[in-house]
Formats: structure tokens, C-alpha cells, sequence
């Protein structure tokens, strides 16, 4: 009950703050506890792409994905590595149906998001600066993706 | 009923291998199991239903020989008629997460096979043990990792082209084996490199016009090499086959040895040893680079292919692909070859009947893995949808009369040249 309570009021703070904020403020975090300052974009690459999914200091990788409809995932795969969504799920569909690696876990809403990133040390995710910067502090931007 | 009995004895052998993956490979993810995660992982569903699949209706002008999508398939397209034989393809898969380290997988696909029906077929079946996240472990029924991207090769929705090159997969007749394999990628150079070895049993039979031949039992192994650094990616593979079995050209070896023994000739005698597959190994060899940067994709790969069996010739094979996407829609060119080199063996009979027509048995089973002939490929790929994608797609085939491996029922007037016009739809779900 208290989870609930507690993000209701997340996603009511997100939503207050987040509104206005353009997309230009794309930025890959992750939580305190993973223990790492920033990545290079190389890195984040190769965690999404599925390549590889260690950290910097050597703590599994755990990418987040946004649900396949929503805005800002097509805008972190296009100025991630120049793709369209058909062209992600094209690469996936390779990986997939010949038994390699599987693509990142897709949750809902950066809402979801960021709760997982607090809790598991190792997630990642991408979400607006907006929400980040008034939202928890316990967040650590290690990647900005600009336009 | 016999048949049911035979089909259910492999069905058990396949999932003996499955299910002994699981036992030995399900007590090590649980040991190493962070409930908190396993408590995560449950939240995304555990159990994933997946599935590809292609309508595609594709004609081949030449009514002298029928195209065909590999080896693999006992008819081909001819005499200008649209047909969905060769590139309709459905497969579905399971996925389903036992725990952090564990994954089992099982993959279904229906195409056309050796026996021209559909049944579906069970293209992988393992587990896969990832004890770090750099390291896979994977046992059971895999796909066969011969030549970068063939063992993706029947999802289109993965590829740019309608089909994957026919003169450079043509030969490659193997989708999976039975077997394990192991692979670990280290940072290395700047860049990323992962290292993999494998190893097992093939289940398949295949097909040459209108022999079937059983494969199963075969020993394969083989290494790849990957590299990837920004928009590049570099492989090296290598892969070799002990076959279990000979390609079915009898009468020949008997008439051969029956001859030889007869004149006193060691030539017929080698000349049938020529004509045995059984216990002989076949290499291949493969380079493949790919660029992928901002909606333009470039492939450039080649392959060689060497066998110890007479029966089979050697080739070499390579293609160049290149695409640019205009907003959802992604035009290509392509440019293959496919050469192979006659082994010029001779039986050493007399050009006399009864012995002439031995001669020229032998010589059209030597010139039944002859392939000469390169192609032209136009086409432009549609995302219609994140998960459909339309292509068309003009093949133009250049190649001479006595190259015969790349089709089916050639004729005496077949010239080499055909020219294959397609239309498919890919999807995913």
C-alpha cells in the first residue's frame, strides 16, 4: 500500500516537473549504489545493443527499455546509434531468433523505470533531465545524449 | 503408424539431449541466484511467446532449371510462374527465463524441406547458461553458426534483402546440430571481441535433385571470431563436417568397380572412391564485414569451401551489399559470385559402349556440385510497421550451362542465366 502511495506521488512529481521540458535533455542514469560516474557512449552501445553488458568496474549491466509506442525511446535509439525503431527491432529480431542475447527488459513508464534503477544497483535507464533533476537525488547521470 | 514410431524415437533423442542441458545446467543458475533479481526478472514475464515469419511470392523467368533459395530445397521456381514455394517461411519460438543465468529456448519453423512438405521442424532447442555476463554456455539443438548471419538466415524481417544471397548461402545446406557451444567477449583494441567455439551431431537430411540425403549423425565443429568497434563489425569463421553418410549415386560406384575390375583399371576404381561422401570432412571458410551507421548498411563477406570428397567440388563465393534509408523506405544493390572448380577426374574407360555411358554417368554426378555464375540484385525494403516489412527485389543471374548447383531439374537447353523477381512480406511478433 505504501509502495503505491509512494509511486503515485512519484509520478505525480515527474509529471509536474517534466512538463515544458524539450527532449534535448536525454540522459542515461543510474542509481548511486551501482558505484559508477559516467559511461561513454560506446558503452551504453554495447549495453542496449547486447554486446556487452559489464560495467566499468565490472558490475553486471541491467539496460531498461521504454514500451514500444512511447516518444522517448525512439528518440534514445536515434541519437543513440542513428536508428529507427523498425531498425532496433530489425536488429533484435536477428539476435533473438538466433538464440544470441535478449534485448533490454521493457517496462512501462519512467515511473517503473526509475524504481527499478533505485532498487537493483547495475540498472540503467533513460529518462528527461526533468525528471531526473527534480526527482531524486540518489540518481546519477552518466551519459547525456544531445540532439 | 511406422512412421509415427520413427517420428517419435528422434522427437525422444532430441529432447533426451534438451532435457539432460536442463538438468545439469538448472542446479548451477539456482546456486548462484540473488532472490532480489529473481524477484525483478519476475516482474517482466518470464515466459516470452515469439514468432517470423515471410509470405513471399517470387518468379524466375527461365523455364530451363528452377531457382532455388539453398541447397536445402528439392523444388525450385521456373517458366516465369509466381510461386510461394520458396521463400513462405512461419517459425515460432519460447523463451523462457528460469533464472538469472538460465534461459531456455525452443524454436519451431516451417519451410519448405528436403521431402517438399512443411512439418514443422524443431530448429533449436537449449539451454543457455550465461554464469557471467560476458560468457554464454549453450547445450542442446543450435543453430549452426557456419558463416556470419546463417543462422539467422530465415528471419527475414532481419535482413535487408529478400532473401540472403543465394550464391553465397546457396551451398550452406546445415541449419542446426545437436551439440553445445561456448562463447566469451573481452573489450579488446578499442573495441569489442567475442570468441566462440562449437561442436556436435547434425539431425538433417538434405537433398540433391532428387536423392535425399541423411546427414544426421555428421560431426561438426567450428570457431568464430567477432570484432566490433563504433558502426563496423569484422568476423572470421571456420567450420568443418565429417559426413556419416555417402550421397546416394548408385548404380555408379558398383558399375565402376565392376569395370575397373573387369579392365584392371585403378582409374575406375578411384573414380569410385571419388563418388564417396561418407567419412569425408568439408571445410568452410568465411570473412564478413558489416557497416551500419545512420541508415547506411554495407556487407561485404566471402567464403571458401573445401571437400575431401571428389563427389564434391570446391568453391569460393562472396557478395557485396549496400543500402541507404529514405525515411521507411531502404533501396540496395548487391553483387555476388559463386565459382567452383571441376576436379577433372576421369573413370579411364574405354569411350566404348557399354563403358561410354559409365563415363558419362560419372561425369554429370562430378558436375552435379558445379556452380559458375554471378548476380545482380536490386531491391528496396518497406518498414511499413516496427514489426512488417514489405520488399521487392530483381535478381538478375549471369552463369554458364554447366552450372548446376545453384537450381533444380535442369534441362539440356539451361544456359545459366534466369532472372528472379520477388515480392515479400516479413514480419515479426
Amino acid at each position: 500500500m505504501v509502495n503505491k502511495l509512494l509511486r503515485q506521488f512519484i509520478f505525480a512529481t515527474m509529471m509536474l516537473f517534466s512538463a515544458g521540458h524539450a527532449w534535448a535533455d536525454l540522459v542515461i542514469v543510474t542509481s548511486e549504489a551501482t558505484g559508477i560516474s559516467t559511461l561513454s557512449k560506446e558503452d551504453v552501445i554495447n549495453i542496449y545493443l547486447g554486446r556487452y553488458r559489464r560495467l566499468p568496474n565490472a558490475l553486471p549491466a541491467l539496460p531498461i527499455d521504454m514500451a514500444e509506442s512511447s516518444e522517448i525511446k525512439k528518440k534514445f535509439y536515434w541519437r543513440l546509434v542513428g536508428k529507427t525503431l523498425a531498425e532496433i527491432n530489425s536488429y533484435w529480431s536477428r539476435l533473438i531468433f538466433s538464440g544470441q542475447t535478449q534485448p533490454p527488459a521493457v517496462l512501462n513508464s519512467s515511473e517503473d523505470a526509475i524504481m527499478r534503477i533505485l532498487r537493483v544497483p547495475g540498472t540503467i535507464g533513460y529518462i528527461e533531465r526533468g525528471t531526473y533533476s527534480k526527482l531524486d537525488k540518489r540518481l546519477v547521470v552518466v551519459l547525456e545524449l544531445a540532439e | 503408424m511406422h512412421n509415427k514410431i520413427r517420428f517419435w524415437s528422434h522427437l525422444s533423442a532430441q529432447a533426451f539431449i534438451f532435457f539432460t542441458a536442463i538438468f545439469f545446467l538448472l542446479p548451477l543458475g539456482i546456486a548462484n541466484d540473488n532472490s532480489q533479481d529473481v524477484k525483478e526478472k519476475n516482474q517482466d514475464s518470464a515466459v516470452k511467446f515469439r514468432g517470423f515469419g515471410t509470405l513471399g511470392i517470387a518468379r524466375s523467368s527461365s523455364d530451363q532449371a528452377s531457382f532455388i533459395r539453398d541447397a536445402s530445397q528439392p523444388q525450385g521456381i521456373s517458366n516465369g510462374n509466381w510461386s510461394a514455394r520458396i521463400d513462405s517461411i512461419l517459425g515460432g519460438q519460447v523463451n523462457w527465463q528460469l533464472t538469472n543465468e538460465v534461459m531456455l529456448v525452443g524454436q519451431a519453423v516451417s519451410r519448405l524441406r528436403y521431402n517438399k512438405k512443411r512439418t514443422p521442424e524443431l530448429t533449436w532447442a537449449y539451454a543457455r547458461w550465461e554464469a557471467m555476463p560476458d560468457t554464454s554456455i549453450r547445450i542442446g539443438r543450435l543453430g549452426a553458426d557456419f558463416m556470419m548471419l546463417a543462422d539467422s538466415r530465415l528471419v527475414g524481417y532481419a535482413s535487408l534483402t529478400a532473401r540472403p544471397p543465394a550464391d553465397f548461402f546457396g551451398p550452406l545446406f546445415f541449419h542446426h546440430f545437436d551439440g553445445v557451444d561456448a562463447s566469451i567477449t573481452k573489450p579488446a583494441a578499442g573495441g569489442l571481441a567475442r570468441f566462440k567455439i562449437f561442436a556436435g551431431k547434425t539431425q538433417e537430411k538434405t537433398v540433391d535433385g532428387q536423392n535425399i540425403w541423411d546427414i544426421s549423425g555428421s560431426q561438426v565443429n567450428g570457431v568464430v571470431a567477432d570484432y566490433w568497434q563504433g558502426p563496423w563489425q569484422l568476423r572470421l569463421n571456420f567450420a568443418q563436417v565429417k559426413f556419416s553418410n555417402s550421397l546416394d549415386v548408385s548404380p555408379l560406384p558398383d558399375l565402376l568397380n565392376s569395370a575397373g575390375s573387369i579392365l584392371g583399371l585403378p582409374s575406375a576404381f578411384a573414380a569410385a572412391d571419388a563418388l564417396e561422401t561418407k567419412n569425408t570432412t568439408s571445410r568452410f571458410y568465411s570473412l564478413g564485414v558489416v557497416y551500419d551507421s545512420s541508415g547506411l548498411q554495407a556487407q561485404g563477406m566471402a567464403n571458401c569451401i573445401h571437400h575431401e570428397a571428389g563427389l564434391l567440388q570446391n568453391s569460393c563465393a562472396g557478395y557485396a551489399l549496400v543500402g541507404y534509408r529514405q525515411g521507411a523506405f531502404t533501396p540496395y544493390v548487391g553483387l555476388s559470385a559463386w565459382k567452383s572448380t571441376a576436379r577433372g577426374k576421369i573413370t579411364g574407360l574405354p569411350a566404348v559402349a557399354p563403358f561410354d555411358s559409365v563415363n558419362f554417368a560419372f561425369g554429370s554426378a562430378m558436375n552435379l556440385s558445379h556452380a559458375d555464375q554471378h548476380t545482380l540484385t536490386v531491391g528496396a525494403r518497406w518498414d511499413v510497421k516496427p514489426n512488417v516489412a514489405f520488399k521487392i527485389q530483381w535478381d538478375a543471374i549471369r552463369g554458364n550451362s554447366q552450372s548446376v548447383f545453384p537450381v533444380r531439374d535442369e534441362q539440356a537447353g539451361w544456359n545459366g542465366k534466369t532472372n528472379v523477381f520477388s515480392v515479400v512480406s516479413d514480419f515479426v511478433f
